[in-house]
């Protein structure tokens, strides 16, 4: 059995303003494993990014427990690159804030860096770069660190369509060729199926697990995932799902 | 982007129009200057109008040239310039650092925000005599006046420069584990170099405000207290070229900080 990088066991999570308090979260149980990529869709509102945080230890429940082996990389909507870093500097970041700028580690991220095309851009700022490089060198930079576990907060919506169906290839091919674990927070309902392996799908408010699906393609590219006959009866079903 | 030499006809063209139009805004610009100081020259000898209240361009350069050759002239310019120069390093660089507390401490700066919007409403002259009987008549009491006008403003340019630092970005580096020490180092002061050219170029024309508003009431030199003493005794020819130099050297000081913004731009590439 591999071993389980993610745990949460009756997750409650209370938001509390003002005017009152908002039950975000209750009896949230699930898991993700070693080297899964794990899609969760819910229907909006229904406080995605608060279980990233949790996720990420950025939050503590208000009641149950978040399990979690190792390190949390985060991948956001926007690359969030400092534009007054060089891309060098800017995938060094977690290295240098986690004081792990090893001579060797620096050497590592240069290695990845140049094995994702990013070798032209390494002294360049980010501003020189196109949306999808941009996104590129954010994953490379989230990658650096070596996480156990990727945590992705809806990372191509900022992108035009054209743009993210490629930058999400892109960036499913890194991530399964680095055998990384992969936990990815969407409400769009074809992004989840052809990245995961796995799809939760989430009630509304408080959210619980209401669905989970394992996606058999026999296939992990997301571009033929979206050719393949099966896209679109899994689309249909979950559609209905994040609908009831 | 072509090489210049592939340039098409086009291009050149447009290239020799825009340069046509800078040379005639820089020379209509020094005209303008020409011009006024004709104008004003002229119409003093012409009779339209009495030196004796309107000074003109010559008498300032023959005042200039009297307070040379007493000694005094560098003498009132350095005094100014000092004060203004410590005043506005004081203001900004005090001014600075409670920013980056009150950011700090978010309970500090909730009980102290109704105390900095009462003292940025209240004009700082109303201190003068308290400034006086505290710090004497000398320069100290022009710095402690000039640091009072400046350091209100340099505290909330930043402060607010400070809180709207970019959510997700803070996010992302607590996500890698940042502490706050870390956010402040990596994030928040480089993202803010922007407000702080911006709060430097405000904090300079509050420092002049500052020195001369303070020379005006207490002091024995500068260029303030020439332009009181010239009021005084009727010698507008000593008002007008006090205000010209000091008009000379506020220019100074603003290109000062624009050039630095320069340096500063080039190197963010940002």
């Amino acid at each position: 059995m591999k071993e389980k990088i993610l745990t949460f066991e009756n997750v409650k999570l209370i938001y509390h303003t003002v005017r009152g308090e908002t039950v975000a979260t209750e009896n949230l149980s699930f898991d993700v494993e070693e080297g899964e990529f794990v899609a969760m869709i819910g229907p909006s509102g229904c406080g995605k990014s608060t279980l990233l945080s949790l996720a990420a230890g950025l939050l503590e429940p208000s009641d149950g427990k978040v399990d979690r082996r190792g390190s949390v990389g985060y991948m956001l909507q926007r690359d969030e690159l400092f534009p007054w870093r060089t891309i060098e500097k800017n995938i060094l970041l977690p290295l240098e804030i986690r004081k792990k700028l090893t001579p060797e580690a620096r050497e590592a991220a240069k290695t990845l860096a140049e094995k994702y095309g990013l070798k032209d851009f390494w002294r360049s700022y980010p501003s020189e770069l196109s949306g999808g490089m941009r996104q590129r060198a954010a994953l490379i930079r989230t990658l650096a660190a070596e996480p156990d576990i990727l945590l992705l907060d809806e990372p191509f919506s900022a992108l035009d369509y054209q743009t993210r169906l490629n930058v999400t290839r892109d960036v499913a091919g890194i991530i399964r060729r680095e055998h990384k674990t992969a936990l990815l927070i969407t409400h769009d309902i074809s992004e989840a199926i052809s990245l995961s392996d796995r799809v939760i799908v989430l009630t509304r408010r408080p959210a619980r697990v209401a669905h989970t699906h394992t996606l058999d393609f026999g296939e992990t590219d997301p571009l033929k995932r979206r050719e393949n006959r099966q896209f679109s009866v899994w689309f249909e079903l979950l559609w209905k799902e994040l609908n009831t | 982007m072509k090489n210049p030499q592939n340039y098409s006809e086009e291009h050149l063209f447009w290239l020799k129009k825009r340069k046509k139009k800078l040379v005639l805004v820089q020379s209509l610009r020094v005209g303008l200057l020409l011009f006024f100081l004709l104008f004003w020259e002229l119409s003093t000898r012409l009779g339209w109008a009495d030196p004796f209240f309107v000074s003109s361009p010559s008498r300032i350069g023959a005042t200039i040239a009297s307070l040379y050759a007493e000694g005094t002239l560098f003498y009132h310019i350095g005094v100014t310039l000092l004060e203004t120069v410590v005043g506005f390093v004081a203001a900004v660089g005090i001014g600075y650092s409670v920013a980056l507390l009150l950011w700090w401490s978010d309970l500090l700066h909730r009980i102290l925000e109704p105390y900095i919007v009462v003292l940025n409403a209240l004009p700082k002259i109303a201190m003068g005599p308290l400034i006086i009987i505290w710090c004497g008549t000398g320069s100290k009491a022009i710095v402690v006046m000039t640091v009072l006008v400046g350091i209100i403003v340099v505290i909330m340019h930043m402060l607010s420069a400070f809180l709207e630092t970019d959510e997700n970005k803070l996010l992302l580096l607590r996500s890698m584990g940042a502490g706050k020490r870390q956010l402040l180092t990596k994030l928040v002061i480089p993202s803010s170099r922007a407000a702080f050219i911006s709060m430097l170029k405000v904090a300079v024309g509050m420092s002049w405000i500052g020195s001369i508003m303070g020379e005006y009431i207490v002091s024995r030199a500068g260029l303030g207290y020439l332009i009181v003493y010239g009021g005084q005794v009727f010698k507008l020819d000593l008002v007008m070229t006090a205000t010209v130099i000091l008009c000379a050297l506020a220019a100074a000081m603003y290109f000062l900080v624009v050039l630095l913004e320069k340096i500063l731009v080039k190197n963010a590439n940002h």
